[in-house]
């Protein structure tokens, strides 16, 4: 098992035809993502490289019965293309675009979250089941080198660092059960608790490694979950960002998200509420795999 | 982008909320001329910053002489940091009530603070007497309707004749919120006079940068100001112009105190490799933010900058593992900046670690370029952070003994 995604989730592509859909498709479908469909309005009727393409997602789901989404769609447009792909039924969206306007973004997620739908981004590149399939450009043509299948569920705000995150685990003897990296703009369709839930309840997670920053309260609710018993196995954080706390407060630093806001949600006072709670903390990559051994031998 | 008093005041004029008569000045003669035409005034220092009452920045005068004095005192001097090159005269509202109102985003939706007392900063409110002040999400598939703001301007303990006003200002406030894309406006003192008419004497605003493409009438406006208002140089001007002009995902530099340059990719790893160069002992010269853009151009405008920084004794170009760029892109524009810049990798270190499609092509045209070190497949973010700080530390002692 895995979350969210697995080799049978039928997935459609919006935006199939722009340079990065292409790109990242193709390295998708040879992974094995079982992709059915692709939507681009005016493109209708044409293929790329063989997946057919609709002018609108809900012709595209009514032919393919596709329920993941992947959206490669510029800020200016995203919030419709998200708004169109809860309209059309699609369960699990990923929204890859960065930098989304506030106001469209708190727009998109209320839409998402109201139909009961799961929003991956945005800010993202996207999520992988390793071995199974994998949704955006995470892993591009290394993915089997970077992520290896294992028992470790990973979630990271960070995109890039979900690779650094599993090719550390490897290195280490681990492997990932699912590997999501959930977005990194300040508005997000779901929280890092809200993972770390469903790796609780996949009986093929052991333990579960998170990458978090400054600038939201992501950590926070982690953190509660783990002192209220509801997250039970094993959790390894990174918190990065703690240079910030020696600069004035306000310098626009990483993410736009990654900006201080008050001293509670700053990168060491994470790192320490999360280590309170029962989280371990890794300064280095090395040290992930070395907590885990203490956890799970 | 933190917009300015005059900005935020004519876009409130423009939109029809009530504002005090007022307008800007670049000199004594001009401050004098408006407070001719307004009577007493308060003449305030243009500075991106709140508190500008406690640094001295508000002068309140009852003639043109005064405001003159008030304006030649300012301009030129340096407040809260920024260089005042404007004043701007308000005419002084009679204030009978004072109340406080903003709208700013929470973890995943606007929140509106509201508060019936206003003309003190909110946190000292909300110590002193928690119960003045009501925060509330807003449903972002919703308006704030006025009758809602109604209920909350009750609950906050205001009552009589003005509520059906605040409740009517918060609604419509709120729908020109949404419409300019703000992230943040503040109105502090919203005043009332001894007739129940409302005022928005103190207001501040900050319009989200992501959404300037559908408002060419702020573009112009923020320029030499960062995210927060610090004051920008010209190489992190010219970074933000690259970033407004060229195709491709956006770009930030930030220049800091040390000496080690870095372009680095995915704000991930770039807070993560920052955090270790501090923890080896190193400083930065710089931070970025970069994400993929299609051509070379936008990489090269980060480079310049970087090369072009004085401070900068040497470069680490160090990204996650590219899944969405190709690395002879970036490569590529390391080498034109290198090039452009005569840089010699022996004096001047330089550290990469790239690695994803395109890698053949990058290291091939790194090898032009002798003394540049290009990380073996699958050194981690580590090695290369321990390798530029180490190089670096021996340029720069290297100099110094020579």
């Amino acid at each position: 098992m895995s979350i969210l995604i697995d080799d049978s989730t039928r997935v459609l592509v919006q935006g199939i035809t722009g340079s990065q859909g292409r790109f990242d498709t193709e390295y998708c479908v040879a992974y094995g993502t079982n992709i059915v469909a692709g939507v681009t309005p005016g493109r209708g009727g044409q293929d790329v490289n063989g997946i057919p393409v609709y002018n609108t997602v809900k012709s595209a789901v009514d032919v393919s019965g596709a329920t993941a989404s992947v959206i490669y769609v510029p800020a200016p447009g995203i919030k419709d293309a998200v708004l169109e792909a809860v309209d059309a039924g699609i369960k699990v969206i990923v929204a890859l675009t960065e930098n989304v306007p506030r106001h469209d973004a708190a727009i998109a997620v209320a839409a998402t979250r109201a139909a009961g739908a799961w929003l991956i981004g945005f800010n993202t590149n996207g999520m992988i089941s390793p071995g199974k399939s994998k949704l955006g450009g995470i892993g591009g043509d290394r993915a089997n080198e970077l992520y290896v299948p294992g028992r470790i569920g990973v979630c990271s705000r960070s995109g890039g660092m979900s690779a650094e995150l599993s090719a550390a685990l490897a290195a280490g003897g681990y492997g990932v059960s699912s590997c999501i990296s959930m977005g990194g703009d300040p508005i997000i369709g779901n929280d890092m608790v809200e993972y770390a839930r469903m790796f609780e309840d996949d009986p093929d997670t052991d333990a579960m490694l998170f990458y978090g920053e400054p600038g939201s309260e992501n950590e926070q609710g982690l953190a509660r979950a783990l002192r209220d018993g509801e997250i039970t196995k094993p959790v390894v954080a990174m918190v990065a960002g703690v240079f910030q706390e020696s600069h004035p407060a306000g310098l626009s630093f990483g993410h736009v998200a990654a900006m201080i806001r008050s001293a509670d949600d700053s990168a060491s006072a994470k790192q320490k509420l999360l280590s309170e709670s029962g989280a371990h903390i890794a300064h280095r990559l090395g040290e992930i795999s070395e907590l885990l051994k203490k956890r799970l031998g | 982008m933190r917009l300015t008093e005059e900005k935020v005041k004519s876009w409130l004029r423009d939109n029809r909320f009530p504002v005090p008569d007022g307008g800007p000045a670049t000199n004594a003669s001009d401050a004098a001329v408006i407070a001719e035409r307004l009577g007493s005034v308060a003449v305030k220092a243009i500075i991106p910053t709140g508190r500008r009452g406690k640094a001295g920045a508000v002068h309140l005068v009852d003639t043109p002489e005064d405001a003159a004095e008030a304006a030649s005192t300012m301009i030129g001097q340096t407040i809260n940091g920024y260089p005042v090159t404007d004043v701007y005269v308000e005419s002084k509202f009679t204030i009978d009530e004072e109340y406080y109102l903003s709208f700013a985003f929470g973890p995943r939706a606007p929140k509106v603070v509201i508060s019936r007392q206003g003309g003190v900063e909110i946190e000292q409110t909300f110590e002193c007497d928690p119960d003045a002040v009501i925060t509330a999400d807003v449903d972002p598939l919703d308006d704030l309707k006025p009758w809602d703001a109604v209920g909350l301007w009750e609950r906050s303990g205001v009552g009589g004749p003005v509520l059906a006003r605040l409740g009517q200002l918060t609604s419509r406030l709120y729908a020109a919120f949404r419409e300019a894309d703000a992230t943040m406006i503040e109105c502090n003192p919203i005043a009332a006079d001894s007739d129940g008419q409302l005022s928005l004497v103190g207001a501040m605003m900050e319009i989200d940068d992501n959404a300037l493409f559908r408002h060419r009438y702020w573009t112009n406006e923020g320029h030499g100001f960062g995210a927060e208002g610090r004051i920008l140089n010209e190489r992190e001007i010219a970074v933000m112009r690259a970033n407004e002009t060229l195709p491709g995902g956006a770009l930030r530099y930030t220049e800091l105190d040390g000496n080690i340059g870095i372009l680095m990719g995915g704000g991930g790893a770039s807070l993560l490799q920052h955090d270790m160069v501090v923890d080896l002992g190193g400083k930065l010269a710089n931070h970025t933010d970069f994400s993929p853009a299609p051509s070379i151009d936008k990489p090269l405008a980060v480079l310049n900058a970087i090369l072009e920084n004085p401070n900068t004794k040497g470069l680490l170009v160090s990204f996650n593992y590219l899944q969405l760029l190709p690395c002879d892109i970036l490569v590529g524009a390391l080498s034109e900046a290198l090039k452009q810049h005569n840089v010699d990798a022996h004096t001047f270190p330089v550290v990469v670690r790239v690695f994803g499609p395109g890698e053949e092509e990058a290291r091939a045209m790194i090898e032009e370029f002798p003394g540049v070190r290009y990380m073996p497949p699958k050194a981690s973010l580590d090695d290369a952070v321990k390798l530029i700080v180490d190089l670096t530390n021996e340029a720069v002692n290297g100099g110094n003994a020579s």
